[in-house]
């Protein structure tokens, strides 16, 4: 497995499947953690991908941290480390 | 830009409730040619012989018996695909796979369990989710029961059968209900298998279903269609649609579109919480009926404003930084 990029994915996520090429792919993680970045603070998380290793790290307020391997992942960990579910109907994203 | 071709296998799954009509459907496609290179599999609830005709038209047929596969079978399913995989890679000849499934059976943990196989997933995605609904029985099942209203929701296509058994103005009902249960799904009408002309229902009333034990009163089921114009990137739409289907997975019955990306034309499908593994379709939208980078989203118990502001919230992050 490169360590740039993650791939192959095992066994792929499906948001995974818009970049199949290396730049792409990188870019791709540049851009989600861009995003998961203006989202996950308004509910007192923080998501971070240092690139250079696969999966995502993601943390609360005090200071808990886990990795998580896909966006699948992800959601089921930020539901169980705020105990409440992600909503991207949550009026704090409503522009 | 490098595209993949698709190779993987399409995989139609046959569903509808016990009676519907979904072998005797299948069973005149094979006679008509339709399918002639699918490995057909058979999944009966019960210990209970195949269908003769059925076995006798099918150059590849498997029957997975005594179990459905959406539960106690599932096991059994997934091992036969993992086989049938291989003897594909072996050089059988067959090109595709139709799923009949027993009446029992919800379609939808059965897609679940083929878009979670870490090995299916790069053999096999789930094309057609065809379900059979009977023209004299299906409106009393969809009000009684709620296995007929699981299938109903994960269907992209309706074979409405035994249309000529039953009273017009009922079929025009059942019609306008499957309408409201699923509105993207396609209606088709069928005798004996062989396809007939379905009654304009633009003037049909759709039957009040009942809430059934163990689910409350369901708002009304409506779809939005979500424009994907070239300030909504493919991260940005999967970070939003992956936490959608999470948080709302029980509201958002199905999402489906194509959608453009850096890796080719994507068709999006999901049954309800499950978003299957993206199909790459040939970069010319060769007329398939559908046009690219919209997005339907089909559910009830949200605002559809409220799908366009939050996607266009992810869509912005970050934007005002560059």
């Amino acid at each position: 497995m490169c360590s740039s990029c993650g791939f192959p994915a095992a066994p792929g996520h499906w948001t995974d499947a818009g970049a199949s090429e290396t730049h792409d792919r990188l870019r791709a993680r540049f851009r989600r953690a861009q995003v998961l970045q203006a989202v996950l603070p308004k509910f007192g998380l923080t998501a971070h991908d240092s690139i250079s290793v696969p999966g995502i790290q993601l943390s609360n307020m005090s200071g808990s941290h886990a990795m998580v391997s896909d966006l699948a992942e992800l959601w089921k960990e930020a539901e169980r480390m705020t105990g409440g579910v992600i909503d991207p109907l949550d009026p704090r994203l409503l522009i | 830009m490098t595209v993949k071709i698709e190779s993987r296998m399409r995989l139609t799954l046959l569903g509808g409730f016990l009676g519907s009509g979904k072998t005797t459907w299948l069973r005149h496609q094979l006679h008509e040619g339709r399918f002639s290179k699918a490995h057909v599999i058979v999944n009966e609830a019960a210990e209970m012989p195949i269908d003769d005709a059925l076995l006798g038209q099918s150059k590849w047929l498997s029957v997975l018996p005594g179990g459905c596969a959406c539960c106690v079978g599932k096991a059994d399913l997934i091992a036969l695909l993992r086989q049938l995989c291989d003897q594909r890679s072996r050089g059988e000849n067959f090109q595709e796979i139709v799923l009949e499934t027993s009446g029992l059976a919800d379609p939808g943990p059965i897609v679940e369990a083929i878009s979670n196989d870490p090995m299916l997933v790069h053999h096999i995605f789930v094309s057609d989710v065809i379900v059979a609904v009977d023209a004299l029985h299906g409106l009393s099942q969809l009000q009684r029961e709620s296995l007929g209203r699981r299938q109903a929701e994960a269907a992209s296509r309706f074979v409405v059968t035994k249309i000529d058994d039953a009273a017009p103005h009922s079929v025009k009902t059942l019609l306008a209900t499957l309408r409201v249960i699923n509105p993207d799904a396609e209606l088709t009408g069928a005798v004996k298998g062989t396809s007939v002309a379905l009654p304009d229902v633009a003037n049909a009333i759709a039957d009040q279903l009942p809430a059934l034990a163990g689910e409350g009163e369901r708002p009304e089921i409506f779809p939005t269609v979500l424009n994907i114009d070239q300030t909504i990137d493919w991260t940005a739409l999967t970070v939003w649609l992956s936490a959608l289907l999470h948080a709302r997975g029980d509201d958002v019955l199905r999402v489906k579109g194509v959608i453009q990306t850096p890796a080719g034309r994507l068709l999006l499908q999901s049954v309800r919480k499950i978003m299957q593994s993206p199909e790459i379709l040939p970069e010319q939208n060769l007329g398939d009926g559908r046009e690219d980078n919209k997005l339907v989203v089909i559910g009830s118990g949200y605002e559809a404003a409220d799908l366009h502001r939050s996607l266009q919230f992810f869509a912005d992050a970050g934007r005002g930084e560059e």
